[in-house]
Formats: structure tokens, sequence, C-alpha cells
């Protein structure tokens, strides 16, 4: 590789410190640097940092001297991983870690699933498609606040809730629900909430492909006597699997850091603690910085077992293309 | 036929959508009703809200249709006269104060670092690219302990507050959003043809006078899309500000929504006012660029 980079620019380590590639090095390198500044001082650096506090004895108490909170090993790993609200109990209360991969797991394919409906819903022609198609991308680009909080109020728990008043009317229920603090209800809840909220971003990422996609396939497979049903399954579902791959991973990745959503709805209660919302739990309201950057830890731990499969899969696909 | 004829005109309105309907055309006006009442209906909702009475707010029943436009939520977010006053002016400008400078210094930053990549060769480009990239992926929570902790011993040496200081917040907005602004600009850049610029260079100009000259006229669109992406990013922004800001006084209108809301007594009506507050202008901006922005989405992938 590097002897590549070398060739192509014809620079070499003996090369005139005047000459024009390396000014032009020089001046690139200026020209990088303030952003690579911020983002190792403010993230890389921190990072590392993030993984030293989870081996130290850091409270509020020893904050301003940091460096010489005491070490404490595993400690803090140990008292994380058996704590209760990491640990699976019952199949009432599953512990954080649990409870955060079935909810990025579930919600992300929910994501994905109804980015792909409305990915095809807007890929057929109709009048004011482009009005629709703004639209659809509202809950994404609203925010998290604003559209957090107007469901809790229409999911309410007084009969003046907006769904408690429909499913009174409709004699569903016979007294008012509270539905987000209902164990289970929440979960399932919270993960429809997550689907509402960033379908658009897989529907925007499905539709620039499926616009993409040759049009004569689906003519030639009109001639074969396809139906529509075997032209969405043999032509355009094998199109879209390379995005649908990655929209997933992504998303995956990204709810599973999610903080906001879930903290904003139930503030992690009924069984919708996640190690986000634990890491915050530990480290801002009971003050053990140690233990948060433990528990923020084993959640990149599992970070990287997600992009390991995925880069797996992918790979092995691509071998046996 | 001319009784066929007739027939035909009298038929009625079922009966023309009788004829119009088939499955495909069925199933896309079904799918689109969902939708468009699972988007619209929450947006109805916070925005007929906002203008309703206490009274109306706290009825047994819902209120759909609210019969008069009542301003008691906005007179309560922004009279000071009233009992009930929340200052929310001064959250507007705080977080007018943090979204604004990370636009504008993520503007400046992100089209000097993409233009170097786009443009120049060095080393450690790539390096730097795909690092820059992998920034995407990381959980903020990771790096909330650390930034908190780094920067109060960094203020303790220094001697500034990291507590309600909005610059903190500025930081922390660029470093999320300067990976992705470099990787849409990046893409811009490399899509306009060099060879403008390098006439520019053969005139005698300067690189940075090419940047000044050339490149950033001709990206205008881009810059912008990147600015309201970045604006949108920090405006939007909940976690740090949650970890960074303690006094009301500071904070910004995510904090300040989410403190009304959990207000002793609910008021749902002034919670309901300050979120369409909030939402309008994104919406607005997002709207009035949607076509940049789509790009940048798809190409960039913002992160959300």
């Amino acid at each position: 590789m590097y002897h590549l980079i070398q060739e192509a620019s014809g620079w070499s380590p003996g090369a005139n410190w005047d000459s024009l590639q390396a000014r032009e090095a020089r001046l690139a390198w200026g020209l990088v640097s303030p952003t690579a500044l911020v983002v190792f001082g403010l993230i890389i650096f921190p990072a590392f940092f993030s993984g030293w506090i989870s081996f130290h004895d850091v409270s509020l108490r020893n904050l301003s001297s940091i460096f010489s909170a005491p070490f404490v090993g595993l400690e803090n790993y140990h008292e994380v991983v058996s704590d209760w609200a990491f640990k699976f109990h019952s199949w009432r209360s599953w512990g954080a870690a649990i409870t955060s991969v079935v909810y990025s797991v579930v919600s992300t394919a929910l994501t994905i699933l109804v980015g792909l409906v409305a990915a095809l819903l807007l890929n057929r022609k109709f009048k004011a498609r482009g009005l629709v198609r703004a639209t659809f991308l509202f809950p994404y680009v609203a925010p998290i606040v604003s559209v957090a909080f107007v469901w809790r109020w229409i999911l309410d728990p007084q009969k003046s809730g907006v769904l408690n008043d429909i499913l009174l009317r409709l004699g569903a229920i016979q007294d008012p629900q509270a539905y987000l603090s209902t164990r289970g209800l929440a979960l399932i809840l919270v993960i429809a909430f997550t689907a509402w909220r960033y379908f658009p971003f897989a529907m925007l990422m499905i539709l620039a492909r499926l616009q993409a996609i040759d049009g004569a396939l689906y003519e030639s497979a009109s001639v074969d006597g396809a139906t529509s049903w075997q032209k969405f399954r043999y032509i355009t579902i094998p199109e879209l699997r390379y995005v649908l791959g990655a929209v997933f991973m992504l998303r995956l990745i990204w709810t599973f850091n999610k903080f906001d959503d879930i903290f904003l709805l139930t503030g992690g209660g009924y069984g919708t603690n996640v190690l986000p919302i634990l890491t915050y739990q530990f480290s801002f309201r009971s003050f053990d910085f140690g233990k948060g950057a433990a528990t923020a830890m084993i959640l990149l731990g599992i970070l990287l077992v997600f992009l390991g499969l995925y880069v797996g899969f992918f790979v092995r696909r691509g071998e046996a293309a | 036929m001319s009784k066929s004829n007739s027939s035909e005109e009298k038929l009625s309105f079922i009966g023309h959508l009788g004829r119009w309907i088939n499955w495909p055309r069925f199933l896309l006006a079904a799918g689109l009703t969902f939708f468009l009442t699972s988007i619209l209906f929450p947006f109805y909702w916070m925005i007929s809200s906002s203008f309703k009475s206490y009274a109306e707010i706290g009825s047994v029943r819902p209120v759909y249709f609210p019969p008069t436009f009542r301003l008691d939520a906005y007179q309560e977010l922004f009279n000071p006269n009233n009992p009930q006053f929340w200052n929310f002016g001064r959250n507007l400008l705080n977080s007018l104060r943090v979204a604004l400078p990370t636009a504008i210094i993520a503007v400046i930053l992100s089209l000097l670092g993409a233009y170097a990549i786009a443009r120049l060769r060095f080393r450690g480009k790539e390096v730097f690219l795909n690092g820059v990239l992998l920034i995407y992926l990381f959980p903020a929570v990771l790096l909330m302990i650390p930034l908190f902790a780094m920067l109060s011993q960094i203020g303790n040496v220094i001697g500034f507050s990291i507590q309600d200081n909005l610059w903190i917040l500025i930081l922390t907005y660029l470093a999320q959003t300067l990976p992705v602004a470099i990787y849409m600009l990046t893409n811009y850049f490399k899509s306009i043809p060099s060879e403008i610029e390098q006439a520019g260079l053969i005139d005698g100009c300067s690189r940075l006078g090419v940047i000044w000259r050339i490149t950033i006229p001709l990206s205008i669109p881009a810059l912008v899309s990147v600015a309201i992406y970045t604006f949108m990013i920090a405006w939007n922004e909940f976690l740090y500000a949650l970890v960074f800001l303690n006094s009301s006084e500071a904070f910004t209108v995510p904090l300040k929504i989410n403190m009304i809301f959990n207000d002793p007594t609910p008021r749902p009506h002034v919670v309901m006012a300050a979120s369409t507050i909030t939402t309008i202008p994104v919406i607005i901006l997002f709207l009035s660029l949607q076509k940049f922005l789509e790009e940048g989405l798809t190409a960039g992938s913002v992160k959300g």
C-alpha cells in the first residue's frame, strides 16, 4: 500500500523538502489538522480514556484529581455484570444487555420492513408524489424531544389520552391503560416508536436503489409470464440485497447506541432499560463513573461482535459470488 | 347505443370508483392512507394541542378540534407577566447560540478538510478518511464519561466551568458532525471537474485563493446543506446537553421542553407549544432544501 502511494505521488522520503509534492502534502495536513485535532481530542483520545476509567474507581469525589483514582482491576466489570440491572432474572426482567440486543435487533428489522414498504409505495407513480415523499421524512427530521413527547401524550394513561379514548369508544378496553408503564407492552411500544421515527432513512436508501434497477429486467420477466410476486421475489429483492444488508447494519449499530428515544419515552423503566441508559444512570445518577465506563465498554464490545458478524457475513457472500 | 351511453353518464361516484380501482391501486391508496395518518396525526396533535386552554387539555375526553385558537400556552412560554412564565425565549436564544456557531465552524473546517482529501495528495489520507468514517459508528454514551472527566480536568487547570458552558457543547457537536460533513463535501468536490481549478492555479492563484475564488462559489449548495445538517443536529441534540447543562438559564430548547414536561403539575399544552416552536423551523429548513439534504442523507448517511 505504502509503495503504491509513493509511486503514485512520486513522493519519497529523500525528495526535496520544497518540491511541489511536499508542499502540497504540507498544505493538505494544514487543511486537515483542525478536524484531525477536534476528532482526536474529543473522540479518539476519550475513547481510550474511557477504557482507563473503567478499570478505576472514579466518583464525583476524585473527579478533579482523576489520575490518582485507585486502580480496581476488573471490579467495575464484575459489579456491573453481577448487578441485577444487567442480569437475566426471569422472562419479566431480562437485564440491560439482553434488552438492548432484543430492542435493537427487533426495531431495526421492523424499521427496514416499514422502510421497504414505504419505498415500494413511493416507487409507483401517483399525483403529489413529491409532497408525500417529503411528508414521509417528517418523523426523521423533527426534533426527538418533540416527537417523543407527542407520542407520550397520545399514549397518556388518563382517559383523555388519544389511544385510550379511541380504544374505550371501540369497547376494546374497559378502563384506561398506562401503556408505557406496562412491562412488555412498553418495550413493544418503544420498538414501534423507533420504527416510526427511523423508517424514512431506510426508505430513502432503498428508494435510491429501487430507482436504479434496470427496467428491462421487469419487461423481460413480463414477457416470460412472471407474476408481480415473482418479479418482486426474483428481481427486486436480489437487487436490494446489498442495500438492505448495509442499512440493517448501520441502523442496528445506531439503534444499539441510542439513548434519547427510550430515555424520553420511558426513562428506561418498565423493562426498557438498555445499556446506554444504564451507562447514564451509573455515571450521572449514582455518580459512579467507573461502573458507567465499564458498562459503556461492554456496549462497545457487543457492538464489535455485531460488526464482526456483519463483516464475516458479507465477506463470505462476496467470496461465494 | 344512446341508451347505454346515458346509463354510463348516470354512473354514480361509487360506480366510477369501482371501475377505476384494481388491486394495485387499492393497495397503494390503503398504504398511503396508513402512512400519512400515522405520520401526520402526531404533528396535527402537537400543533392543535398547543392552541388549547388548560381546561381543554384537562377535560375528560380529548378535544380533537379546538373550537378557538387560544394562545394560553404561548403566553406561558413567552409573556413575563404570566404567573407561569417559562422564559422560553432565553432557551431559544441558547439553542441558536449553540447551533449557529456549530454550523458555521463545521462548514469552514469541513470545507478545508474535504478539499484536501478530494484534491491533494498526501500520506495518511486513506487512514484519515477511514478513521473519520468509523466515528459514525461510535456510541455517544461511551464518550460522555471521559469527555466529562477530561473537560473538568482541563477546566480546573485553565479555570473555566464545564457546567453550563455552551462552547463545550459546540465542541462536542463539532466532533460529532465533522466526519459526516467532510464525507458529504468530499463526494461533492470529487464531482466538480478539477480543470477549472487547475486553470486558476496556472493563472497564478494560490491554493487558498483557488478555494476562495473557485471552489466555494461552485459548491454553495453543498456548503448550505452541510450547514443545515449540522445546524439540525445541534438544534435537536439531547444527551450531551443533559450531561453538560445544569441550570435552566443555560438550557437549550430540548432540555427546557424536558423540564416543562416533568413539571409536577402536567402542562401538556405548554409542552406541545414549545415542541411546535422547535419543530417548525427544522421542518421549514428541511423542506426548503430537501433536494440537497436528501443527497447528503443517502450519500453521507446522516447519523440519527
